[in-house]
């Protein structure tokens, strides 16, 4: 992944493309409500809207983080597989026919196994200078692995109340994990535009060799952006994962793809230096969305074969809506 | 690292040296064949002259670490201890991949077990590699869902197709209320291409245009076998159709899922639900009422019918033509034509759910 | 060497040491001698060559992905071309075309899908990794709505033979293989392509700079890479006599896995085929043997991460330096 280039213009036309991109987002998300709304009232209810947002919250934290990691010029595909670890740990440490640990110190627990298999990956990727492709690559495949042993054939149908009410409950009638996501935004908008760790990540994603020269410490940078991706992936476990009350071992199968696809659709480049959060939010809220558009849509069952191709040609038109947008050539 | 690094490294000579040296070691690590075990085909009519000493079964589940297979498993484990002389190996793909339980029949025909019982995935998938296996000498039987016919030599069925959606179709008219009562009803599938499911869908809209006009069926969706998926798409379809009576979850994973939507949605016991599920997994929501029954069957009973039938079939006491089988401790068994009959379905519901722990 | 790199291994072995195609081999040697200890039923002839069908596909679709990602780039939808294709032989075939007709029709699908990648990345200068990860998901989709989802199965003797059949003692698959191989080797080495492909990775605007007609080479490459995944589509249906729209699913992880594995940089300008032969090698006995000798999948996965996490490792302390 060649990072773009230094050129003030460069990053000039980034910028109004990415604002543009933002727009455009907001546009295309107001216009599909419009339209549901006319083919059918009940698709703009209160309850059918926050039920979205709950079904999105997952997807936004971790996106909150993955984007910082692409704007640091990395990867990490691993995170569908983080969660099933972390929620089969969860699980197992909650259960009363397992660990049998308080919910306290389950929720502890997970949080503190998020952000120690989030820094191995930053380890790997900023010590001994792996590249992440590869790092999380690996650990999608040995992390899947590991929570099927936790698992070990059996569900966790047992979870305790206090976990489950992480995911079914509400405060002020706005359910927890609604307020878990706004605090997350609201921290990551602090870390990209009000502290050095966010201007640090930007420096090094544009110009990885400008940001050496100039003493940034990079090394540790990486392995941040990566333990903190891994912290807010356990976050997003504990918020909906208890959700359900099973704990099965397919949990997070397929997540890396939807968060990469968000994130990317938000307009994050994958060659590194820029990132939107807003973009980030709406390509989330957008891809979570088209699901039950097209079951309000009551297209007719045959309909149902082609969903998934509906959902691609839409991923394909967020994505090219850059081309169009471009007003000059890469070089 | 320079170009002229990169090219000399690419040089054919450079290539053919290594390719050279690792096939030469791996072609004399890799000893000679081992002699041919049995080259006569074993056909299940022949008995064998005595009994054997010790018996290898594979077992086989569709997706190794479901709760459903597991307690499958064992019961077949009870059942190979109780023998004494078989030797269980139980395996699966953890991913439910067809390709991949093709690639485990092979292994497993390679490392020559006795019988090979596997519950397909895909049945055209993995067809050619369990004929192979045939050829080979092994006993190849099916169970919990059916291969292709001239592939396996018995199936072993808890209960046909046909009678388990026929179960569920009748177990959610019961929960409406009755026949007369008008409802909308969706089912909330696997993948799309699920093959168990889809002949499942099949019966169960021939079940309701036949015998019950008064249900609709408005929708089928796929739940990928994932939960959260489930989730979100019972609750917009209760949403998109705000009528909508009655649920069926037809996997394990897709029924919990679509129960707690319901009773997420304040819709317990107004809105029914029923599927396939083990009943640990829907014990609380039977409890509170969400759920008033749930369809299945003693899964270690069927591993244990599974394993006698496979050490009967290597031992050469099932012959074909044969019309009962004696089952161990489960008694007698029907056989029709190759089917290997366990029984009928079980409903658990809130009176005789805590007997069952699996 | 750059001034603030540190003093790597690399320097205190000899230079052909401490390749990664090296290293692949000494960790081959090391692993077939623990199989051999554990196990000596695994390494007969007649089951490696059984159990070899498992991998043709995958190595097939890995020899234009190393080319791809040799130039910096990468295709993930290479899985549902398989779908697509598959799912185009097998309608065409039910609608009653003859079998070689719907194989050329396979092809010429996978190869419109793979321009259509090209096309969007040259044309539009769209990041190979967002594209293909929208046509991944948009090919499955078509080849499930064109199929309703449904297994085409049934197809003619003369072609499943194909997939079952050995000849000389390796299957044919193995043969289709080994003539891809020889011609990707020959692209490589004996043709100005190869040299252009590395040009690429290594520098892209140099490359243009050069002359080099850059567009019309990766259009020839993710094209390829369309048309390997048809061909792949075409050796498992004829190995498992089904097409569905679910049959690439899954497939790019390995493919990717096995040619990373072989030493080929991710950003493009290092590695070579012989180290992703030598990947898919290692990555293929490795499963294949966790599964024969333990018999428990979820160990398979867990073997297969590791080995993955220590192999880039070994590379990277062996100072094999990622060129960025």
């Amino acid at each position: 992944m060649n990072p773009s280039g230094s050129n003030p213009n460069v990053q000039q036309a980034w910028f109004s493309l990415l604002k543009s991109r933002t727009a455009g987002l907001a546009c295309f998300t107001t216009l599909i409500l419009v339209w549901m709304s006319l083919w059918n009232p009940t698709f703009l209810a209160w309850s059918n809207m926050r039920d979205i947002a709950v079904s999105a919250a997952p997807v936004c934290i971790i996106s909150c983080g993955l984007m910082l990691v692409l704007v640091l010029g990395e990867i990490d595909i691993s995170v569908g597989s983080m969660m099933g670890v972390l929620a089969a740990a969860m699980g197992a440490m909650a259960s009363a026919s397992r660990w049998h640990l308080p919910p306290g110190v389950a929720m502890i627990g997970t949080l503190i196994l998020g952000v120690f298999i989030g820094a191995i990956n930053g380890w790997l990727v900023a010590y001994l200078k792996v590249p992440s492709i590869m790092v999380t690559l690996g650990m999608l495949t040995a992390l899947r692995g590991v929570t099927e042993v936790i698992m070990g054939g059996q569900w966790i149908t047992d979870l305790p109340p206090e976990l489950r009410s992480l995911g079914t409950g509400t405060w002020l009638g706005i359910p927890i994990c609604l307020w878990v996501t706004a605090a997350v935004v609201l921290i990551s908008l602090w870390l990209i535009h009000r502290s050095t760790l966010g201007r640090r990540i930007y420096a090094i994603g544009s110009h990885p060799k400008a940001a050496r020269l100039a003493g940034l410490p990079i090394a540790r940078t990486q392995c941040l952006v990566f333990a903190w991706t891994g912290f807010l992936t356990a976050v997003a476990t504990l918020v909906s994962v208890p959700q359900l009350s099973v704990v099965d071992a397919g949990i997070g199968v397929g997540m890396e793809l939807l968060v990469v696809t968000c994130v990317v659709v938000g307009g994050t480049a994958v060659s590194g230096g820029i990132g939107n959060l807003s973009g980030v939010l709406l390509g989330a809220l957008l891809m979570t969305m088209i699901s039950t558009v097209l079951i309000f849509m009551k297209l007719g069952e045959n309909a149902t074969y082609w969903s998934r191709a509906i959902q691609g040609l839409f991923i394909l038109g967020a994505i090219l809506l850059e081309p169009w947008t471009r007003s000059r050539k890469k070089p | 690292m320079t170009m002229k690094h990169c090219f000399s490294l690419l040089s054919p000579r450079h290539l053919l040296r290594g390719f050279l040296i690792t096939w030469i070691l791996f072609l004399s690590a890799c000893g000679p064949s081992a002699p041919s075990e049995t080259t006569e085909t074993v056909t299940d009519n022949q008995a064998a002259a005595a009994p054997k000493e010790t018996i290898t079964i594979a077992l086989i589940p569709k997706k190794k670490g479901l709760p459903y297979f597991t307690s499958c498993a064992s019961g077949a484990e009870a059942a190979a201890q109780e023998l004494g002389n078989v030797t269980l190996i139980y395996d699966g793909p953890t991913d439910g991949s067809p390709e991949k339980q093709a690639s485990m029949i092979e292994q497993y025909a390679l490392k020559g077990v006795d019988v090979i019982a596997v519950s397909p995935n895909d049945p055209d998938v993995v067809a050619p590699a369990m004929r192979k296996a045939r050829e080979k000498g092994i006993h190849v039987i099916a169970w919990d869902a059916d291969a292709v016919t001239d592939a396996r030599s018995y199936f072993v069925n808890q209960s046909t197709a046909q009678a388990i959606a026929y179960g569920m179709v009748d177990t959610m008219v019961q929960d409406l209320g009755g026949p007369e009562i008008r409802a909308q009803v969706a089912i909330v599938t696997a993948y799309l291409t699920a093959a168990n499911q889809n002949i499942w869908i099949e019966h169960m809209k021939t079940r309701m245009a036949d015998t019950y006009p008064n249900l609709e069926l408005v929708a089928i969706k796929p739940s990928d076998e994932d939960q959260k998926m489930a989730f979100k798409v019972t609750q917009d379809l209760m949403k998109a159709y705000p009528d909508i009576k009655g649920f069926f979850g037809i996997s394990s994973v897709s029924f919990p899922g679509a129960a707690e939507a319901i009773k997420q949605a304040g819709q317990s016991g107004k809105v029914m639900v029923t599927g396939l599920a083990t009943p640990n997994s829907m014990k609380a929501y039977v409890k509170d009422g969400t759920v008033k029954s749930v369809v299945l069957w003693n899964t270690a009973e069927l591993g244990y019918l599974t394993v006698q039938v496979g050490a009967a079939l290597a031992q050469g006491t099932l012959k074909a033509g044969e019309t009962t089988f004696e089952a161990g401790k489960l008694g007698t068994k029907k056989i029709e034509g190759d089917h290997v009959l366990l029984g009928d379905i079980l409903v658990f519901t809130k009176d005789n759910i805590d007997q069952y722990d699996f | 060497m750059d001034a603030f790199e540190k003093k790597t291994l690399k320097a205190r072995f000899p230079s052909w040491l401490v390749t990664p195609e090296s290293l692949l081999i000494g960790l081959s040697m090391a692993f077939w001698f623990i199989m051999g200890k554990l196990d000596h039923s695994f390494l007969q002839w007649e089951v490696q060559r059984e159990l070899s069908t498992h991998i043709w596909e995958t190595a097939l679709m890995a020899l234009p992905m190393t080319l791809i990602i040799l130039t910096g780039g990468i295709d993930l939808s290479i899985g549902s071309i398989m779908s697509l294709s598959a799912v185009t032989a097998g309608l065409l075939h039910q609608a009653g075309w003859p079998m070689p007709m719907g194989c050329l029709a396979a092809m010429v699908v996978g190869m419109a899908c793979g321009w259509f990648n090209g096309w969007f990345i040259t044309r539009f200068k769209v990041h190979p990794l967002m594209i293909t990860l929208a046509s991944m998901a948009a090919f499955r989709g078509i080849a499930e709505g064109v199929s309703q989802a449904r297994p085409l199965s049934g197809f003619p003797e003369s072609f499943t033979r194909m997939g079952n059949d050995a000849w000389l003692g390796l299957p044919i698959a193995g043969w289709i293989f080994a003539g891809s191989l020889a011609m990707a080797a020959w692209i490589m080495h004996a043709h100005r392509l190869g040299r252009c492909i590395h040009a690429i990775g290594y520098n892209e605007q140099a490359a243009r700079f050069s002359g080099l007609r850059v567009d019309r080479m990766l259009l020839g490459l993710y094209t390829l890479s369309g048309l390997s995944a048809a061909m792949a589509a075409i050796m498992f249906m004829a190995r498992r006599n089904t097409a569905k729209a679910d049959i690439g699913a899954g497939v790019e992880l390995g493919v990717i896995t096995a040619v990373v594995m072989g030493g080929v940089s991710i950003f493009g300008g290092r590695g070579t085929l012989a180290g992703v032969c030598l990947g898919l090698f290692l990555i293929h006995e490795t499963r294949e043997f966790v599964s024969w000798h333990w018999s428990r999948d979820e160990l398979n996965l867990l073997a297969l991460g590791v080995l993955l996490i220590l192999s880039v490792v070994f590379q990277q302390l062996l100072g094999h330096k990622q060129a960025s």
